[in-house]
């Protein structure tokens, strides 16, 4: 793979196994910065796995991940890079115990440094990022799942990370709160935030994707421009696959 | 004697007794905390051999009476040259054994701590210490003062056990007035009032304080 | 063993009045409760042996033992049970009333199956705190475990040795107990029936 300008993150050859399950067999890609790529595939193809793998959550067995030029793969303080990639969970995995604006301020004051007031202020900016600045003091159990995402989200990028991945964002919300999420995170795609999602909102990687990414048994199957892979795949199972998730989902609008 | 004549005349010694039990209790429940946290840190997130040791100490002390322990700790050690004052060795065998029981309090307090909660922490950069220290403890804190609340009760009332080894709280303050004035029944019935009046006081300060940590998520249901 | 028996047939009793029972009789249930689960073990059995036989009741060392520890076991099984009942969700109640079955028939097959198992798991823990309180009826002069070890010390000088065989034999004793109601907890067990926290 060549080393491009402008590339923020970098996976070559990327093998895990869990005991006699083979979950990646030889993932590679790349993103470039401002990109979106949206990762698609059936459940249980290892697409949460290569998240967790990116950021070392899930040490992979083999193969090498850059993000810019640091090789994280090799790196031994992890959590210095860590600090550059934003996460976003499936299940908000808001730390309980804390405000909307302690959940977007901790990373700030733990693991950078900043000073409280600072980090508070920076926090508040965060939050109204993401329209919730009028929740800064409610805890996490009085706020809608869509709300709880969106301070997950404002807490990504109060720590101005590189790179944000988000583990299937909307999937453990309710149909009329899935709508909000997407849109503060197509609004961080004009921004030209670099991302990288799991997701099967076909309408939102229509509008907002540079690549999809058509994942399967471990191995990415196909990649390309969402118009031509959702219209025109050049595999079958990519077809197949796709079929199948919009007769799932009902009317996915075909253009 | 009537009741009331015995609740005056023992009144002083009772006191006193009242005294030393809730020094006892107070000192052996701070210990017992450090120690606790300790084991239930050692046996969730140590290495194996440390996370084996912890839970064979736990379920040593556990499984074992507290009179026992604590005659280990007074008629046990001297021949070994070790010679423990009765509250001391009171305050250690009380100490140990209720550190494993809040060991295993807040063991469970921590496991039931979602892990999303560590790796969000970890994903944004902390280290697994500071996840434990400031995502982990705090919620998994909260969660403990229910049964960290019974625990004292328990401690409270088994440090009458330690009148056997001749340390004066009240239980032994009791029996002292009683061999003396020959009112057993009132007598100890007046002790079991004091007890029950400390218990119920101590309960209601506990459930104050977890009304005034509440936060929304963490509500406990009875 | 009597002494859990004991507590055992006075708390079933006990947490039926303080669920089912009227007011009045709930309040009094609830009141035995507290304060025999508020008093040290140690001052019920003085008050059971010293203090009785000022009213001409003169009991038997053993006898107060297994009164003392049975009394106090009784107020811990019954908010055992009473939690374990309270715990089946009154919807498994009015599901049972649905299918025409009494209120009786509804309880005894349909809510006592279920809070039974939940109550194994405390009731275990309660079997090995009563076993090792039983300890202190050393106090009354009971000869168990703890006073014999004391006679063999007076003989052997041994102290330490001595002790640490008696936790031995106490530790060997709550394991064998845990393990056999472990079992038998994992025999009954039906999925979904969840198990509560243990406790001291």
């Amino acid at each position: 793979m060549n080393k491009e300008k402008g590339s923020v993150l970098r996976i070559e050859d990327l093998h895990k196994s869990f005991g006699d399950n083979h979950v990646l067999r030889g993932v590679s890609l790349e993103i470039k910065r401002g990109e979106t790529k949206i990762l698609i595939g059936p459940s249980g193809t290892g697409k949460s796995t290569l998240l967790t793998c990116i950021n070392m959550l899930t040490p992979p067995d083999s193969g090498k991940i850059w993000l810019l030029n640091d090789e994280i793969t090799a790196s031994r303080k992890v959590n210095l890079l860590r600090q550059k990639i934003g996460f976003v969970f499936q299940d908000f995995s808001l730390f309980n115990h804390l405000t909307a604006l302690g959940n977007v301020s901790i990373g700030l004051t733990k693991v950078k440094g900043m000073d409280r007031k600072k980090a508070r202020e920076k926090a508040m900016e965060e939050l109204k990022q993401v329209g919730l600045g009028d929740k800064a003091s409610s805890y996490p159990a009085q706020l809608s799942g869509g709300q709880k995402q969106r301070v997950a989200i404002a807490r990504a990028l109060a720590m101005d990370p590189q790179l944000i991945l988000f583990d299937e964002p909307t999937s453990a919300l309710d149909p009329e709160l899935i709508g909000e999420v997407l849109t503060v995170m197509k609004k961080l795609a004009n921004q030209g935030m670099t991302m990288l999602v799991v997701s099967h909102e076909m309408g939102f990687a229509r509008s907002v994707a540079d690549e999809v990414i058509f994942m399967e048994g471990g191995i990415i199957v196909e990649q390309g421009p969402p118009a031509q892979l959702f219209s025109n795949p050049r595999v079958e199972r990519t077809g197949e696959f796709l079929s199948r998730l919009s007769s799932l989902f009902g009317e996915e609008d075909e253009k | 004697m009537t009741f009331w004549q015995v609740v005056q005349h023992s009144w002083g010694p009772l006191m006193d007794g009242l005294q030393v039990t809730i020094q006892l209790t107070l000192l052996s429940i701070v210990f017992g905390l450090a120690l606790g946290l300790i084991l239930a840190l050692g046996k969730v997130y140590g290495l194996k051999p440390i996370r084996w040791f912890c839970t064979a100490f736990i379920e040593i002390i556990r499984g074992t009476p507290l009179l026992v322990q604590i005659f280990i700790f007074y008629f046990g050690l001297p021949p070994y040259g070790i010679r423990l004052s009765p509250l001391e060795a009171a305050v250690l065998a009380f100490s140990v054994n209720s550190g494993a029981y809040q060991a295993e309090y807040l063991r469970g307090a921590i496991q039931s701590i979602p892990s999303g909660q560590m790796q969000a922490a970890l994903s944004m950069g902390m280290t697994r210490w500071q996840g434990i220290i400031s995502i982990i403890m705090p919620q998994a804190l909260r969660r403990v003062i229910p049964p960290w609340t019974n625990e004292f009760i328990y401690l409270l009332k088994y440090t009458s056990l330690a009148y056997i080894i001749g340390t004066q709280e009240l239980m032994a303050q009791a029996r002292f007035v009683a061999s003396r004035n020959y009112e057993y029944f009132h007598t100890y019935l007046f002790a079991a009032l004091i007890y029950l009046v400390v218990v119920l006081v101590f309960s209601e300060m506990f459930s104050w304080l977890e009304r005034r940590v509440k936060i929304p998520g963490f509500e406990y249901h009875k | 063993m009597l002494g859990l028996g004991l507590g055992l047939a006075v708390a079933i009793p006990i947490s039926f009045l303080q669920i089912f029972a009227p007011q009045p009789f709930r309040l009094l249930a609830s009141a035995y409760e507290r304060v025999l689960r508020s008093i040290p073990l140690l001052v019920t059995l003085f008050l059971l042996f010293y203090g009785l036989p000022s009213f001409g009741i003169r009991l038997a060392p053993f006898t107060a033992a297994v009164i003392g520890v049975g009394l106090r076991s009784s107020a811990y099984q019954s908010q055992i049970f009473r939690g374990a009942i309270l715990s089946i969700s009154e919807n498994q109640f009015r599901a049972a009333l649905a299918m025409g079955m009494n209120k009786i028939k509804a309880f005894r097959h349909i809510v006592m199956p279920q809070a039974l198992r939940l109550a194994i798991p405390p009731w275990t823990n309660e079997l090995t705190i009563v076993l090792k309180d039983t300890s202190m009826a050393f106090a009354l002069g009971v000869v168990e475990l703890v006073r014999q070890g004391r006679y063999i010390i007076v003989a052997t000088r041994e102290p330490l040795l001595i002790y640490l065989t008696i936790a031995a034999i106490y530790l060997i004793l709550t394991l064998l107990s845990n393990n056999t109601l472990g079992r038998l907890e994992k025999r009954l067990r039906i999925p979904g029936i969840g198990v509560e926290e243990r406790a001291r």
